[in-house]
Formats: structure tokens, sequence, C-alpha cells
């Protein structure tokens, strides 16, 4: 029997490279779609890579870009996908302030460009669609906790981008009977996300503290409220809502709820540092217990122009029809996230330490 | 003398606004996207075509819509271009967002980028609200956009509304529902039907097809809501508001009243079709406009009925006087 075939966009980054692996367990033909640059970008999926002369290799990855309508035709024509995960986005959401119409370009007209084509090529009773929704249409909360109900106030170019897409992706499954779902995910973080993400920046800075290899970490809002997940648990209910009979948009959430400043101090207490918060707002340090050192500063660079204060999402409905149960904890998360960055931190010591260069990948 | 800029005067809203405006000593000036060969027959139709000063200008090009606010240098602008049929919207999703979305960002941008201090109305829709179950939508109204250009203008309102909180841009989004005219293009419903029942008022003898008749909407007259977009740039914060009659009529009771008004008895002349479904419809559409009569003093005198029967005798003139 032929194994289903999925196609994923944005297969480079965090939850593509989950997902990709994921599926390939499951036994799928995994095609994934990388945008061309100069440099690799497939850091985050090389331990899954298959030399294309390798027989039955079951994962491929193809060149193209969500701006591009004739190239997602071709590619979605030869793949023949029975599911479809639209993962790829800028999806950084100070970023969109500064690149607006690249956001719209690329997470709103993308994901119809993405839809249009399923349809073109005759697939819409075919395809399956996983659309990647976020917790940031919320926005400026209306009610606490959020559900599939809440209505949405996007606060950013990001999330303005991203309520259409989720929207067009509603109307398709209206109009055309598509099976088309939503998946509207709280932040999910693990040791593959990007590094400029508020998590990932936060473990990586206090590995390197501890290290030496970094003075201080540099932060905007601290008071900000997340319900933080982790990616891998939260990949597994993005196929969960393409195996139903049928199409729906799912609150993908873990129920809690932490201030940046909580995961700067669970991150630091995993490394055996004791921080201790002093000031407000602009003027908020934080400082090693032990030897006063300033470790954590506020950088008002990094404040958003509209701020999201607070997202805590409510799973129950993934509850109660998909049988979503997180089972990584953010307890383990920040564990496991602190212990890879200090694994890279170590590594970077001792090249340095034996006169080598290593990247600091500064932002 | 204030300095009005009118993007989309091409259109219904942007003659009646042009027309307002110039009455009350605004210098007006308006663009379309090739004012060299647009016919601006519904200036030409208010007999203001001289009046209005016109530009080129496409709003999904940066560069033209920084060099029109650099020449014009308005105090109030308002947009009003846009694609703006849902119909086609199924048969050209792309281009409703590009020219609605990316449009109303770059009009955005525009404004931030040259720190102009002019304020914007932005024409945002009752579409975006989709359905409410029959529920009287206001400005809390969740949105539930059900076809690609109301998915577009939920987008564009948004982006009106973050701009406004993330850079203190003066910018309101007007709520409009269902407005009408006689400058309405004739693949609107309204008008497609009053201008077949003055044809066969005169004795054409033909059956006029429609789609869905059971949907319910709030149709206005658009000369008056016009009124209501420049009195959301007059107050002193800028805010949302929905503009309506808050009443609501099927298409059946307009198309009755239209042919009514011109003595015939609709049911001898409509045929429903139902190829001209739409995939995705609204069922009924009902407003609450009651935060635009406490905050702008603003209430319209017509309702949807009287829409009806107005729209179908003008036109019945218009083809006595040919």
């Amino acid at each position: 029997m032929k194994g289903k075939v999925a196609l994923i966009t944005g297969i480079t980054g965090q939850d593509g490279a989950y997902l990709a692996e994921l599926l390939l367990k499951k036994g799928y033909e995994v095609h994934g779609i990388k945008r061309r640059a100069s440099l690799f970008n497939t850091q985050r999926i090389d331990h899954l890579y298959r030399d294309p002369h390798d027989i039955g290799r079951k994962f491929t990855l193809h060149y193209g870009d969500l701006s591009d309508s004739t190239n997602l035709i071709r590619i979605i024509q030869q793949v023949r996908p029975d599911e479809i995960y639209n993962l790829a986005a800028q999806s950084h959401v100070k970023v969109s302030f500064e690149s607006p119409e690249y956001t719209a370009d690329v997470d709103a007209l993308g994901t119809l460009r993405l839809l249009e084509a399923v349809r073109i090529l005759g697939m819409e009773k075919h395809t399956r669609f996983y659309q990647a929704s976020t917790s940031e249409l919320y926005g400026q909360v209306v009610e606490t906790p959020q559900t599939e109900k809440t209505p949405f106030y996007p606060r950013s170019p990001y999330a303005v981008a991203k309520l259409y897409a989720y929207w067009i992706t509603v109307n398709y499954r209206e109009a055309y009977g598509m099976y088309a779902c939503n998946g509207i995910l709280f932040n999910h973080e693990s040791p593959l996300r990007g590094e400029t993400f508020v998590t990932r920046k936060i473990t990586r800075a206090m590995a390197r503290i501890k290290l030496g290899l970094q003075d201080c970490l540099y932060l905007g809002n601290m008071s900000a409220l997340r319900d933080w997940g982790h990616a891998k648990d939260y990949v597994e209910m993005q196929w969960l809502m393409l195996q139903q009979d049928a199409p729906d948009d799912f609150v993908i959430a873990t129920g809690r709820q932490h201030s940046v400043r909580d995961f700067v101090k669970m991150a630091a207490a995993e490394l055996g540092i004791s921080i201790r918060f002093e000031g407000t707002g602009a003027d908020e340090k934080g400082y090693d217990a032990k030897t006063g050192a300033c470790l954590v500063a506020v950088d008002p660079r990094y404040f958003r122009p509209t701020e999201v204060e607070t997202l805590l999402g409510d799973p129950t409905k993934a509850r109660e029809r998909l049988g979503w149960v997180p089972k990584i904890t953010l307890e383990e998360m920040v564990t496991e996230m602190v212990r890879a960055d200090l694994r890279d931190a170590e590594r970077d010591a001792l090249c340095k330490s034996q006169g080598f260069a290593v990247f600091d990948l500064n932002e | 003398m204030k300095q009005a800029l009118i993007f989309g005067v091409s259109g219904q809203d942007g003659a009646y606004l042009a027309q307002l405006l110039l009455q009350k000593g605004y210098r007006v000036a308006g663009t379309s996207r090739d004012a060299q060969m647009a016919s601006f027959a519904s200036l030409a139709a208010l007999g203001i075509g001289e009046q209005v000063e016109v530009h080129s200008v496409t709003l999904t090009d940066f560069r033209s819509v920084l060099t029109v606010l650099a020449k014009v240098k308005p105090d109030e602008i308002y947009h009003l271009a846009g694609q703006s049929s849902v119909g086609l919207s199924f048969d050209q999703p792309v281009e409703t967002f590009m020219s609605i979305g990316v449009g109303t960002l770059n009009l955005l941008e525009a404004v931030r980028f040259l720190g102009a201090p002019a304020r914007l109305y932005h024409a945002s829709s009752s579409d975006c609200f989709g359905d409410t179950g029959g529920e009287p939508a206001t400005e809390h109204t969740p949105f539930a956009p059900r076809s690609p250009y109301a998915v577009a203008k939920a987008a564009a309102h948004f982006e009106v509304a973050n701009y406004r909180e993330a850079y203190k841009l003066f910018a309101c989004n007007g709520i409009l529902f269902n407005h009408e005219s006689p400058l309405r293009p004739k693949r609107f419903v309204t008008r497609k039907i009053v201008a077949a029942a003055a044809r066969i008022a005169a004795g054409s003898g033909e059956t006029l097809s429609l789609g869905n008749i059971d949907v319910a909407r709030d149709w206005g007259n658009a000369r008056e809501y016009v009124e209501a977009m420049w009195l959301m740039l007059q107050q002193d914060a800028p805010e949302d508001f929905v503009i309506a009659t808050g009443q609501t009529i099927t298409l059946r009771q307009f198309v009755a009243e239209a042919f009514a008004a011109l003595g015939l008895d609709w049911q001898d002349h409509v045929k429903v079709d139902s190829t001209l479904f739409r995939p995705a419809d609204i069922a009924v559409s009902r407003a609450n406009p009651a935060k635009a009569a406490q905050t702008l003093g603003w209430k319209a005198t017509m309702g949807p009925a009287d829409v009806a029967r107005a729209m179908a005798v003008h036109e019945q003139q218009e083809i006595l006087q040919k």
C-alpha cells in the first residue's frame, strides 16, 4: 500500500522539522518547500535528509516560495499531496512592523496562493489543508482564557496578515467544501526555536552567560504573559486535525500562563543562577543574586508599537475532540532548551579556547 | 480652505463625497487608477467633473501613493478605493487582497512615512460581520467574513486600527452597510433590479433573473452615508462607526418595492436562477447604528424600502429623458 504524501511549507523551521519527523515515523512520504538562499538553512532537518540518489527515499525538498503562485502550482502538481501543512510565514511579530507589506504578501496572500493552487489543480476534494494560525490573532484580548469563539483583535501587521489567512481558510472550507483547518496554536517552543524568539533568546543567552561568552541579556516587555508549550507536542495536533471526519478549527494551548520574567528565572535556575529583579519598566534589571552582576536589562528597542500583554488558551475543545494532552511540561521544556544551548555554548567555548573563530549569531 | 483627497473618486461614494465636500467649501482632489482613461461618469452625472482635480494612482504602488500625498498635501484623506464586488472576489481573490489589503497598508505606510498630519477615513465594510444570525451588528460585534472580499476588508480594517494604536494616526473605519444610489454600477444587484424594472415598465418584455432573493440586507442611501464619513473626521478622537439605517428587508421585498413603484407586480417578471447563487453568502445582515446617532448625530432618513422605490423612479425618469 502506498503511504500518504504530505507537503510541508516552512519545512526548515521549528514546526516543520518536528512535523516532518513525526510524519516520516508514521510512514508518510514527506515533501518540503524551502526558499532558496545563498546559505544553507537546513540545520533543523539535516538528520532527515537523504541523498537524492538513495532508492526508496521518503524525504524530498523543493525550492519554492509562497510569493510565487506558478511555483506552488507546479510543486503541488508534481507531489499530489494528500495533506498540505502551511507552516511557512514571516513569523516574527516585531519584524512585521518593519516589513508589513512583505509580511502581508507571504503570510496572507501566500496562504491564498496555496489554497488557489489546490483548486486550480482540481484537488480540493483530495487534499487536506492545515493552516498555522496563531494566538497572536487574539492580540488585545477581549476575554480570558481564549477559546475558538473568542473574537480576534490583532495588534501587529503579522497578526493582521494571519487574520486574513485564518478567514480565507475558513472561506475556502465553506465555499468550496475543502477539508481545511486552522490550528490556533499558542506559543510553542523547543531547542529548535529560532534564536530571535524570546524563549530561545533567553535560554541561549543564559547558557552563554554561564560560560562567560556573553555579559548581559537585553529584552523587551518582560511582563508579557504567555501560554508556552512544546512544539513537539503541538505538531502532533496539527496532524490529528487532518485525520478527523470533518474539518474544524482548534485552539492548542496548555492553559497555563507565565511571564517572560518567570521564564528568565526558570532558565537561570536550571544553570544554578538565581536572579533578583529590581526596578520597573525600561529601568528593570536582573542581578545575579550571588555576584551582583547585572545579567538582564531592558532595551526599549525590543518594545513593540502595540504590545500584546497577555495570552492564555483554553484547549478544552482539542482535549475533548482530539484527545489533546500535552506530554511535556514547561519545566521539562526549559530544562531541555537550556541543556541544548549549554551544549552549543560549551562547543563554542572550546573552539574559542583553541583559537578557532565561532559565530556569535547576533541579530 | 481645507484640502481633501479621495482615493477611488470615480466610484459611487467618491462622487457623492466629492460633491458634499465641494459644497462644504473644500478643495477636492481624487484618484483613479488611470485618470486619463477613466470616464468619471459619476462625477459628470453630478455636474462636478471640472471641480475635482484627478490624479492617476495605483494603491499597490507605494511610489504612486507617496507622490499624490506629497503633491496634494491633504487635510483629510478618504480611502474608498479597492475591488468592491463580493461576486468578483471569488473569481479574483488575489487581486482583491492586493487592492484592499496591500493597498490600505501602502496608504497607511505613506502617511506614516511623510509624517503627514492628515486625518484618514477608511471604507471598511459590513461584509466583515458575515452572518450574525439575525443579531444587529455594532462596533463590538466580532467579524466572521464569508467571501474573499470580506476577508480582505477585515484585514484592512484591522490594519487601520493597528496603525491608529501603534502610530497614533487619526484613522477611522466606517463600517458601512449596503448603500445604494443611481450611481451604483449595474453589476450590483440593486441597480440591476431597478434597471430591469424600468425597462420592463417601458415595455421591454424581458424576464429578470436573480440569485438568492431570500437574503436580507440593510440598504441605505449612499448620498446620506458620505455625510457620516465626513463627520467621523470632524471628531476629537478617531473611532470606528457602524453606518446603517437600522432596518433590514429581504431582496424579495426590495424587488417588490422597486417594481410596485413603477406599477408592476414583480412576480410576473422575475425568475430565480440558482446558478447565480454565490459559493458562500450571508443570509441576513442587520445593523445597530446607535453609536453613530449618539456620537456623530447622524441618522439615515431613508429606509431600505424608500431606497428601492426612489432608485426605481429615478431609473424610469432616465429612460423617459432618453
